[in-house]
């Protein structure tokens, strides 16, 4: 009698996953062109997002970057106040929670980070230790440089106004720049982010068309697999497996193509006077910054490049695989 | 050359086989209807076939023996009616249970539907591969049933390298490496010449020999006459008439 049963058991299903991982490969390597074009349309994929990923992380810590820039110096004429009046307020200010170092320099100091300075050396040359007209000051460093009016507004109350003008301020006069190249960055930031993600569902589309045509050209073969009564987990294995495997491959050529194009730049750097040496300004290695990432952009890749693949692939099955 | 003498001869004649009155027929079909956008297909089908049996299910193009197949295989649900199959409703299976359903049932087509990128022997092997069989079991069922069907010189051939009868052999041989109880047989000589038509019949008689049962969908009269079993005839969804030993009467 033909008795309907389900026949699956324990046994067989090891066998099974091993056949389904051969069909899957079977049917990746045998369909070469057409997994190269899955493949290289998911690497483009990934590369749009590991960019737009690395783009994030890279503008985040330059803005951090350049806010940690962001102190605040306190000039003092030298006819009015005393060193020991100077020491006495930084250590007053060290008190203050907000304020995460204060080192006071003296005229010696300021001729040495005067010496120092990237200018014409016939400006500098007037400036000596016997005729030094360069002030005393208080560099201050807070935890945050959001706080830095209310540090300002701490030092103008707490001490008498001849002690300190207010347009010595280094703050007042950089706080603009520096607040409009953060605000720049914020932008340029959310602008990649936007782009990146708009290439990257053209992107996603894409691999979805590719990978119908891979199941539509096997759509025999599907149609002959459940009739010989394959059950639907195992047609869609080979699929799922493939889909693993542009995620997989998409993820290596992505990685290898990062490195280089990285390599070359960080290589490129030296003595770049182009868009480039903006990195070189923020004294940012590319390369090293990307290897530093390494581990995050790879997991992150496979992740993405998988579960596309799979998702993907399980979408574009389901209606070869209504009863 | 033999083949081609022999070609039109009828068939060794089988005794009609009687049910008794408790067994539990192999198929029924109780008042099915099949619609179409509310087209029928199938109208009011009512009939039982007992293990055993060799049914030609016969009629013209459109007369809905592709239906009827397709409700027996369940790509289809009745609209109305209920079927059968070893004393089961089909529409009591659930839908993980279908593809066990199909391993018991073997189903041939008119187009073969071969891998082309496959061998003979591959075609026949995956039918039992994608079902989890064991590799030796695997090996051992596939060359048996290429035996039974007369293709072991061609087992490593690819399709296109084989005539209209070789494929469909490969196409019964694969319908048979399950061992099924029944075997359906959807107008598997349409796309044959004569010769190649007389051989899959022998083979399916000879099949129906061994214990299969068969149902052969088909409206090549010579292929009805010459098998002289039972012969259900349909007509605009309809089935017309139902006779044993009977030959193709419109």
């Amino acid at each position: 009698m033909l008795a309907i049963n389900t026949g699956a058991n324990m046994s067989s299903s090891w066998q099974s996953l091993t056949r389904i991982f051969k069909l899957g490969w079977n049917n990746f390597w045998r369909n070469r062109w057409l997994t190269l074009g899955a493949t290289l349309l998911m690497t483009l994929t990934l590369t749009m997002i590991s960019v737009s990923l690395l783009m994030t992380f890279l503008l985040r810590d330059t803005a951090a970057n350049i806010r940690s820039k962001i102190d605040l110096t306190i000039y003092f004429r030298d006819d009015a106040v005393a060193d020991a009046q100077i020491t006495d307020l930084g250590n007053r200010l060290k008190t203050a929670a907000n304020v995460a170092s204060v080192h006071f320099i003296n005229k010696t100091e300021a001729l040495q980070i005067w010496n120092r300075l990237p200018i014409n050396e016939n400006i500098k040359k007037p400036v000596t230790a016997t005729n030094n007209p360069l002030p005393r000051s208080l560099a201050i460093k807070t935890t945050n440089p959001d706080t830095i009016p209310t540090v300002v507004t701490e030092v103008q109350t707490a001490d008498t106004g001849h002690l300190i003008c207010s347009e010595c301020v280094s703050y007042t006069q950089n706080k603009d720049t520096v607040n409009r190249l953060v605000s720049v960055t914020r932008f340029v930031q959310l602008g990649g982010l936007g782009l990146s993600l708009f290439f990257g569902i053209i992107a996603i589309f894409n691999v979805l068309n590719i990978i119908k045509i891979t199941i539509t050209a096997r759509a025999d073969e599907i149609e002959i697999m459940r009739f010989v009564g394959a059950s639907n987990a195992f047609v869609r294995g080979p699929f799922v497996v493939e889909g693993i495997m542009y995620g997989l491959f998409a993820t290596i050529i992505t990685t290898l193509f990062l490195v280089i194009v990285a390599a070359l730049a960080s290589h490129s750097l030296h003595g770049s006077t182009g868009a480039l040496a903006f990195f070189q300004l923020i004294n940012i290695d590319l390369f090293q910054y990307l290897m530093n990432h390494f581990w995050v952009l790879v997991v992150s890749q496979l992740a993405i490049g998988m579960l596309l693949g799979i998702v993907v692939s399980l979408f574009s099955l389901r209606r070869y695989l209504r009863a | 050359m033999d083949d081609v003498l022999r070609v039109g001869n009828p068939l060794p004649a089988t005794p009609i086989k009687k049910p008794t009155d408790t067994e539990i027929p192999l198929i029924e079909f109780q008042h099915v209807t099949k619609e179409y956008a509310h087209r029928p297909a199938v109208r009011d089908v009512t009939f039982k076939i007992y293990e055993g049996e060799f049914v030609c299910l016969v009629g013209q193009s459109g007369a809905g023996k592709t239906t009827l197949i397709k409700l027996l295989t369940k790509q289809e649900n009745p609209s109305h009616g209920s079927i059968f199959v070893a004393g089961r409703q089909l529409s009591d299976l659930r839908n993980r249970e279908v593809p066990a359903y199909r391993r018991k049932i073997g189903v041939v087509f008119q187009d073969f539907k071969l891998l082309p990128q496959k061998t003979v022997w591959e075609n026949i092997a995956f039918a039992l591969e994608v079902c989890g069989v064991p590799k030796e079991d695997v090996t051992r069922r596939t060359d048996k049933v290429i035996d039974l069907v007369n293709l072991g010189r061609k087992k490593k051939s690819y399709p296109e390298e084989l005539s209209g009868g070789e494929r469909q052999r490969v196409a019964i041989a694969r319908g048979l490496v399950h061992s099924p109880k029944l075997l359906i047989a959807d107008e598997p000589t349409g796309n044959l010449d004569p010769v190649n038509t007389w051989e899959i019949v022998e083979l399916l008689y000879r099949i129906h020999q061994r214990g299969t049962t068969i149902i052969l969908a088909t409206h090549n009269r010579g292929v009805v006459d010459r098998i002289q079993k039972r012969v259900i005839l349909m007509k605009g969804g309809k089935i017309v008439s139902d006779q044993h030993g009977g030959k193709y009467v419109i």
